[in-house]
């Protein structure tokens, strides 16, 4: 197939698995609201429209919370671009948001620089972190699978330990730190939506990311050891060197969003659980086909639904998380190389019979 | 401080603890061995747990059944195993990704599901009975030994079953010709092909058999060890799962060794909530701990075995 025809098709795959997704939705619905046209309505309509006229303040809060999934999302783009299913993403963003928590209350500094420093060594503490999955799948071969998802839970044990243990603000109800200081908030774009300037610096990481991924050599060498690892170290690769660079990055990423999240859209550490950010910049990476360039987008997507989600919880009492069923979905098929396989098919001998067809035709003017 | 911990851990309470804790992970292990071995990485565990620990207490709930509610949760743990099959073997999604997609369908989704059978929100607590809990049982001669007595008998139908699975996994694996043909197509599945195993429907009976004896795991969770379900019952289990498989280096006796570690580190993390000087959320992540540092020594005896050798 030639490349138009072949995007085109990809396109309509993942219509087709967004179509699927959605008509699970509307029957999962249709069971369980009591007034199924009102729920469809708040998952599909609501989010953007309300009262007949553009709801700017929803808008801009969807446009927010792409913000931490973006980052997830290009963090797993470049690690898995490198072939390694890194999940470590989840445990790096909750890391990332407790210490630039604790550097916006104890390390008093100008605005301005005080976020920015807090974000940066944030995003430094995710990198070294993911060094461990990295240095154990590239020097001693073990997954580096395992090691994330364990690495998570560490992670989740050692903040709840510090949170509890050392930083607890106990004047509070629920526990959380205390407040970090004005100086280091990123601040909110338009008061009363969840839209912070955080916002900028993710699209401003998608370009840089997609820029190194399809720029610059280690990003071409980092693809090329996810399309065919053996080959690249035999054409001279530093494969080690790369793998660990790529899960480097992917941690720089993911700290950093979990860092402008919190300072974004908290005044304090309160996630007493992991964020769920990390799978869901999994499910962002595929839907992204691993293009950076597609991630914001993809987040927005996500975002999206999110949004409509919540609506449908408040207005129509079907509960949230049906979110996640419709993002497994979505994911499964999107992932699934084979999913319409036999269409593909038709497609490519519909094409080849023209071509030949078409030649016969150029022969017999010639003779 | 450390004589309080020894006679802590040298109680028959605490043995007992231990076993408790072990069965959920040992089963989930189990079927990270079995999908493992057949070359199909089954990482959806997690989620497996969470859909068909929903499904026992609602299966029980409804007919008012405990056995009933642990075959039905084996069935969805086997559908769910299914489902991952088809995507991956079939539709040729990545395995981990499949997985990974069943996973967050699990967390949040159990919610969902469950408000839209039951109207109920994020735990089942109302609905149970004790006709639903899965019964205990003493075992007659060893109940009245001393000290193994308290550790050993009294446990739970499924406890025993748990460990009972060990020994049939064993023998499934290295005495029937399924078994064979399992680690046959994980070996090498063109060799398995060439002499005709069809190295497909082998994987996908491996990655059913794993979701049954996940969905095991998660009918334990639900309806024996929180005596009903909530939201995040199975609290990463699925994933420690997988590290006990990898530590065990995929063979039933030594996966259940290190379930064991698991279900030590776990029932002493629970045992020292509450005591001064010590933060039961960092006795809480020694397992995961546990887990990276074995996995990475174990890789490192390999390497050096397969450096010998070369």
């Amino acid at each position: 197939m030639n490349k138009n025809n072949l995007k085109g098709f990809e396109f309509f795959r993942g219509l087709v698995a967004i179509l699927i997704a959605i008509a699970v939705a509307f029957i999962f619905i249709f069971i369980c609201a009591d007034d199924p046209a009102q729920a469809l309505s708040c998952l599909l309509i609501k989010p953007i429209i309300s009262n007949g006229a553009l709801n700017v303040k929803s808008i801009l809060t969807i446009l927010g919370r792409t913000t931490p999934t973006i980052f997830t999302g290009l963090a797993v783009c470049v690690m898995f671009s490198a072939d390694q299913f890194n999940l470590g993403g989840e445990g790096v963003t909750m890391l990332g948001g407790f210490i630039a928590v604790l550097l916006g209350i104890y390390l008093p500094m100008a605005a301005g620089v005080h976020a920015a420093v807090a974000i940066i060594i944030s995003a430094i503490a995710g990198g070294a972190v993911m060094l461990i999955p990295a240095l154990v799948k590239v020097k001693l071969k073990s997954s580096e699978m395992v090691t994330s998802l364990m690495l998570n839970y560490i992670i989740l044990y050692v903040v709840l330990h510090f949170l509890n243990n050392t930083f607890a603000d106990r004047t509070k109800g629920s526990t959380q730190t205390y407040e970090f200081l004005e100086t280091a908030k990123v601040g909110t774009v338009v008061q009363g939506t969840e839209l912070t300037y955080g916002f900028f610096i993710a699209l401003i990481a998608t370009v840089i990311i997609a820029i190194f991924m399809y720029r610059t050599r280690w990003g071409y060498a980092i693809r090329m050891i996810g399309i065919n690892g053996q080959f690249a170290q035999y054409s001279g690769l530093k494969v080690g060197a790369i793998i660990i660079a790529s899960q480097i990055i992917g941690g720089v990423l993911s700290g950093m969003g979990g860092a402008i999240e919190c300072l974004g859209r908290y005044t304090t550490f309160r996630w007493l659980e992991l964020p769920g950010y990390g799978w869901t910049g999994v499910t962002v990476a595929i839907l992204a086909k691993n293009n950076p360039i597609f991630v914001p987008l993809a987040a927005l997507f996500i975002a999206y639904l999110n949004r409509g989600c919540e609506l449908m919880a408040i207005y129509a009492g079907v509960p949230a998380e049906m979110l996640d069923i419709i993002q497994a979905i979505i994911f499964l098929f999107f992932a699934a190389e084979q999913f319409l396989s036999k269409t593909r098919q038709k497609l490519v001998v519909k094409e080849a019979k023209q071509e030949i067809s078409a030649k016969a035709d150029v022969k017999g003017e010639n003779a | 401080m450390l004589n309080q911990l020894t006679s802590m851990i040298f109680t028959t309470s605490f043995g007992y603890s231990v076993i408790r804790i072990t069965a959920p992970i040992l089963f989930a292990a189990l079927a990270s061995v079995v999908a493992e071995k057949a070359g199909v990485v089954n990482i959806g565990l997690e989620g497996i747990m969470m859909f068909s620990s929903l499904f026992g207490v609602l299966f029980a709930y409804w007919t008012n059944s405990w056995l009933v509610g642990v075959i039905g949760a084996l069935v969805i743990g086997a559908i769910f195993g299914l489902i991952i099959g088809v995507f991956a073997l079939k539709l040729k999604t990545n395995i981990v990704l499949a997985g990974t997609a069943i996973n967050i369908a699990g967390s949040g989704g159990t919610i969902f599901l469950l408000y839209m059978f039951t109207g109920l929100r994020g735990n089942t607590a109302n609905l149970t009975t004790p006709q639903m809990l899965i019964p205990r049982i003493n075992i007659p001669l060893i109940k009245s030994i001393p000290v193994i007595g308290p550790i050993f008998s009294g446990h739970s139908v499924l406890t025993y079953i748990a460990f009972i699975l060990v020994a049939v996994v064993w023998v499934l694996l290295y005495k029937t010709p399924l078994g064979l043909r399992i680690r046959a197509v994980g070996e090498n599945p063109n060799a398995a092909d060439s002499v005709g195993v069809s190295v497909l429907k082998t994987q996908y009976i491996a990655i059913m058999l794993s979701g049954a004896l996940a969905g095991l795991g998660g009918a334990f969770m639900s309806m024996y060890y929180s005596q009903s379900w909530n939201t995040g019952i199975t609290a990463g289990r699925g994933f420690i799962a997988m590290a006990a498989q990898a530590m065990g280096q995929c063979e039933p006796v030594g996966t259940m060794l290190s379930s064991l570690l698991f279900g030590f580190a776990s029932a002493l993390g629970n045992k020292m909530e509450g005591l001064p000087g010590f933060s039961s959320y960092l006795v809480a992540s020694i397992p995961y701990i546990v887990t990276v540092v074995g996995l990475a020594i174990y890789a490192v005896t390999q390497l050096k075995k397969a450096r010998k050798r070369g």
